[in-house]
């Protein structure tokens, strides 16, 4: 892989430094506008929220100061970061366990694609907020299969994680099945005839290659799920504190826009640290690549 | 029942969960979080012939609509509220285009201080100035009527099923002891802030509108020692789980203790420690664009026949002049004191007149009670 460094660069490469096709930069335009009105402008709105104060009962004070943050520096919100952490490492770890084998059957063996991917977005079609409630039925332990385990997950920290998997799985197949669909399988067959293993293969030829797919299925399963709200809320009877559900509070029951602004920050500046140590991994993956 | 009562009969009552979706639909759309929702109140909407009515999900007999159409040419659109602080969230951000909203006395006040609300305009209601109980004019939290209309009223108590709970708890600490022990799991409690900690205030003889630190550390002491045994914080499921016998106890509004009552053995109670006692009105947000239509509505339920079709459906009090009631709503529902309290009881009651010191308080204990 070092040597591959030394050779020249092949022409018409998609991350090729110089010598790829030059695009007028003007294109960007619709796109940076949106950013910057709907995106960043926002951003801002939510910073400058983050350090005024809550005066009376809706009312706004921008006193400029570290109140809000100050007041986060506490076991009870430490706790309730920790748990949305854990909620979605978990949903991250096991939608790629259960939407990586899935991925790979599909781009290397399966003959009936389209159909199967077009099932893997087919949920998208229903508002996922029909979807929860759905579940919400099937949870209810007087459904046929949990009747006869005997099982009542109903409102429960279980139904809140099967319910995550659930909504997030086709976010995990979806650029999983995008990187492994490129990948040449003769390169494999290539390691294999060379002496590798199929399990030693697989780590030295196909994860590498598909390591762009599992970093931006894990992103797009792990950030929006720190901030969650719906399936806690529904799935989950509401009675647990996760960051997303912490900020609906403040925003919608208390009134607390100032506060409920700087836990978003919060949550914001730690999900920019992931997603820079991710594009790091996926910048070095996508060299090894070359 | 003579011919000319009205009684919502057994199966009468449409319990789906159409009210509950719609509800938690509003509430998403209100955070800005909604992948779908209904974002209507920002649409330009027929100013003509439309009243556009925000309001708590299943807080109209769905017979109503069609007969005030019928009434006055006026189409209804709907939106919904899961509590008045989802309301005001929605209001103060900017939501316009509501001619019609229900909120609660003390978040009358707020609206009203907030410059939410336009005033109401008396001359357009002449129904209501013949029909409405004087006990429900000047109230104190819009001493001079001028933002506000009484829709009905009633209590924050808690019910249960009488053929699944054997006992016959009375009390907000039975409620309490019963949860964490034999119905451990079969609970819940509103998702309202200050109904729940309002209740173990009350519970442990402090007031429902306490600021005291002390005192609210107590009620969250017991609030976090009962967490662990609820099944569900819902304002808006824990009726048809009830009818469904999923949970056998919750704290909750009185009409909705009468519609699990309905369907299926059960009771409600004002438990003997006291709770809250609630006037929820009819106000007209800033931005309406058919205060007109929204006068007009107010005046038809007015109508002792029409009103009685609601009460037969919420089972919450009804503001009229008693005696304009009788002959034409069930004497059962007259006569029951879950929704016709009696004065004594009533009495022992007390309204949401929470500080604003008193809920930011209250909101961190919030907090940690979901955190436990």
């Amino acid at each position: 892989m070092e040597a591959a460094s030394d050779l020249p660069e092949p022409t018409g490469r998609r991350r090729g430094r110089g010598g790829g096709p030059r695009y007028p930069p003007w294109l960007a335009l619709p796109a940076l506008a949106w950013y910057v009105a709907f995106f960043l402008a926002p951003l801002c709105f939510v910073a400058a929220y983050s350090f005024a104060e809550l005066s009376g009962f809706v009312g706004i004070d921008f006193a400029w100061n570290l109140e809000n943050y100050r007041y986060l520096w506490d076991p009870v919100y430490g706790e309730i970061f920790v748990r949305t952490l854990g909620l979605a490492g978990f949903g991250t770890a096991a939608t790629l366990l259960v939407g990586f084998p899935f991925a790979y059957w599909l781009a290397r063996y399966s003959r009936r694609r389209t159909l199967l991917l077009l099932l893997v977005i087919v949920p998208f079609w229903t508002s996922f907020l029909i979807r929860a409630y759905a579940w919400l039925i099937i949870l209810d332990p007087s459904f046929p299969i949990f009747r006869a385990l005997h099982v009542d997950l109903l409102y429960t920290t279980q139904a809140v994680y099967i319910g995550v998997v659930y909504n997030y799985l086709p976010l995990m197949v979806l650029p999983l099945y995008a990187a492994l669909e490129r990948i040449d399988w003769s390169l494999v067959e290539a390691a294999q005839d060379l002496g590798d293993g199929p399990l030693r293969a697989f780590r030295r030829v196909t994860l590498p290659l598909a390591l762009p797919g599992v970093v931006a299925g894990s992103l797009l399963v792990f950030i929006p799920l720190t901030g969650e709200y719906l399936i806690p809320a529904i799935l989950g009877g509401n009675k647990t504190a996760y960051t997303g559900t912490l900020i609906a509070q403040q925003f919608s029951e208390a009134h607390d826009w100032p506060l409920g602004s700087a836990i978003a920050m919060v949550v914001i500046a730690s999900m920019t640290v992931v997603l820079v140590a991710c594009s790091r991994i996926a910048a070095r993956g996508e060299v090894g690549d070359g | 029942m003579n011919e000319h009562e009205i009684e919502e009969g057994l199966g009468g009552r449409r319990i789906d969960r159409q009210g509950f979706v719609a509800g938690a639909a509003a509430t998403v759309a209100a955070l800005g979080l909604g992948r779908f929702g209904s974002m209507d109140a920002f649409a330009a909407s027929e100013a003509e012939g439309e009243l556009f009515y925000y309001n708590w999900a299943d807080y109209v007999n769905p017979k109503t609509y069609p007969a005030f159409t019928k009434a006055t040419g006026i189409k209804v659109k709907k939106d919904f509220y899961v509590s008045n602080e989802a309301m005001l969230a929605k209001l103060k951000g900017g939501a316009r285009g509501y001619d019609l909203i229900v909120p609660t006395g003390y978040m009358v006040q707020i609206l009203a201080s907030e410059k939410l609300l336009q005033p109401i305009q008396w001359s357009k209601l002449p129904t209501v100035k013949r029909n409405l109980n004087p006990k429900f004019r000047r109230l104190p939290f819009d001493r001079n009527d001028r933002f506000s209309v009484a829709k009905d009223w009633g209590t924050t108590g808690f019910m249960y099923r009488t053929d699944l709970v054997k006992e016959r708890p009375t009390s907000w600490r039975e409620f309490v002891n019963l949860t964490k022990t034999k119905y451990s799991g079969k609970v819940t409690v509103l998702d309202g802030i200050p109904e729940v900690i309002g209740s173990m205030l009350v519970m442990l003889g402090y007031s429902y509108n306490t600021d005291d630190r002390s005192q609210l550390d107590k009620a969250k002491k017991e609030l976090i020692a009962l967490k662990p045994h609820l099944r569900a914080i819902t304002s808006t499921e824990y009726k048809q789980q009830m009818i469904a016998g999923k949970i056998v106890m919750a704290l909750g509004w009185n009409g909705d203790g009468l519609a699990v009552a309905v369907k299926k053995p059960a009771a409600y109670v004002i438990p003997k420690e006291g709770g809250e006692f609630w006037v929820d009105s009819y106000a007209i947000p800033v931005g309406a664009k058919n205060p007109d239509a929204a006068h007009k509505w107010i005046d038809f339920v007015y109508g002792a026949r029409n009103n009685a079709v609601e009460t037969a459906y919420t089972y919450y009090g009804s503001p009229l002049k008693p005696a304009l009631l009788r002959g034409v709503l069930a004497k059962s529902i007259i006569n029951n004191p879950a929704v016709f309290p009696s004065a004594r009881v009533v009495a022992k009651l007390q309204a949401n007149q929470i500080s604003a010191r008193g809920t930011a308080l209250r909101n961190r204990i919030w907090t940690e009670f979901k955190n436990a």
